[in-house]
């Protein structure tokens, strides 16, 4: 079983994605959205908490999001629109958003 | 066969709605005899302290219902070590049992074991 | 396959923007949507009463049209409703509250609606937070 988890709180404000990578299993992914793609930012606790998972974690950013913010995305992170996300929806055995 | 809910509760019974809004969701689920479980993450373990007096905030006291859960057929109920230890949480020292109390990688199989999951 | 999707936050939550263009996607894809089911914050994602600048983008006429056009089930919880002031003409009338802000095509239903999608569906997704 794999487990999508939706991630749309800022990573600096908040405990839900040290929470999330904590309870990861091996199959699973992260979506980041909203203010939690700020947790790709270089030189970041966050982001060194994500390059750290690299090898394992695979990591996804919905785009809108990133390129509002004008982010710069490390080359390991995937992109997705919305078509993506739906994808990954039907891909992932169950989607878990950290509301 | 039913599909299997995991409820991850992870705010303060303090902190507004949502704790009551989660048990809720539990409490529904167990009258009609669906297979659910509850974890209390972060700071939703704060819910399981004992001792606590809602009435002095004029707030309905959270710890009836939880203990409730298990009337209502819900008895898969489970804490996080990490989140209890943080706070200073012991584990035997809890308002509801049994429950068992989960380490980091163990909660990320109970997440594998549900078909469906909702965290708040 | 079929969703179920669930909203927990209001109309001004980037989440609820988020929500409806994932459920427009997942019709576009040719997958079903079983419900739309509204829970805490989320009940004013439904309310008829939000009044949007101009300029901006209006979340709730949006909902209420793509649940109206699909013809979809949308159903707000009836608890987190009446605590959070979002009624309809008949529970405004039960508690003679002043005035409802609930209308077609959302309807208030308990948690059973919510626990009957997740029955039903191959997926549920939750939107929620910012």
């Amino acid at each position: 079983m794999s487990t999508l988890h939706v991630l749309s709180h800022s990573p600096f404000a908040d405990s839900r994605l040290s929470s999330c990578l904590r309870v990861l299993g091996h199959e699973d992914a992260i979506l980041l959205c909203g203010d939690a793609t700020y947790a790709v930012t270089a030189s970041t606790a966050a982001r060194q908490a994500l390059d750290a998972k690299a090898d394992s974690l695979k990591l996804f950013i919905l785009e809108e999001d990133a390129k509002a913010r004008n982010l710069v995305l490390p080359d390991w992170v995937s992109r997705v629109d919305y078509p993506g996300f739906v994808e990954l929806s039907v891909q992932y055995d169950k989607v878990n958003t950290w509301l | 066969m039913a599909k299997s809910l995991l409820i991850i509760s992870r705010q303060s019974p303090w902190s507004g709605p949502s704790a009551r809004e989660a048990l809720d969701i539990a409490l529904a689920g167990g009258a009609f005899d669906l297979p659910l479980g509850m974890l209390f993450l972060d700071d939703g373990v704060l819910q399981l302290l004992p001792s606590q007096s809602a009435s002095l905030l004029q707030q309905k006291d959270i710890t009836a219902n939880l203990q409730a859960l298990s009337m209502f057929g819900v008895e898969d109920l489970f804490a996080c070590h990490t989140s209890l230890a943080e706070r200073g949480m012991l584990p035997n020292e809890l308002s509801i049992e049994p429950l068992h109390v989960l380490r980091d990688q163990e909660i990320a199989a109970l997440i594998d074991r549900y078909d469906q999951v909702i965290t708040l | 396959m079929k969703f179920a999707i669930a909203l927990y936050s209001p109309a001004h939550a980037p989440s609820s923007r988020r929500a409806l263009l994932f459920a427009r996607a997942v019709l576009a894809a040719g997958h079903e949507i079983v419900r739309l089911f509204f829970y805490q914050d989320g009940v004013h994602s439904a309310s008829a009463n939000i009044v949007t600048p101009q300029d901006e983008l209006d979340v709730p006429a949006q909902w209420r049209d793509f649940v109206t056009n699909n013809q979809l089930d949308g159903v707000v919880c009836i608890a987190a409703a009446l605590r959070r002031g979002v009624l309809n003409g008949e529970e405004a009338e039960r508690y003679s509250r002043p005035a409802a802000n609930l209308y077609a095509p959302w309807e208030l239903s308990g948690l059973g609606q919510l626990h009957d999608s997740v029955q039903a569906a191959d997926r549920l997704i939750c939107f929620g937070g910012p």
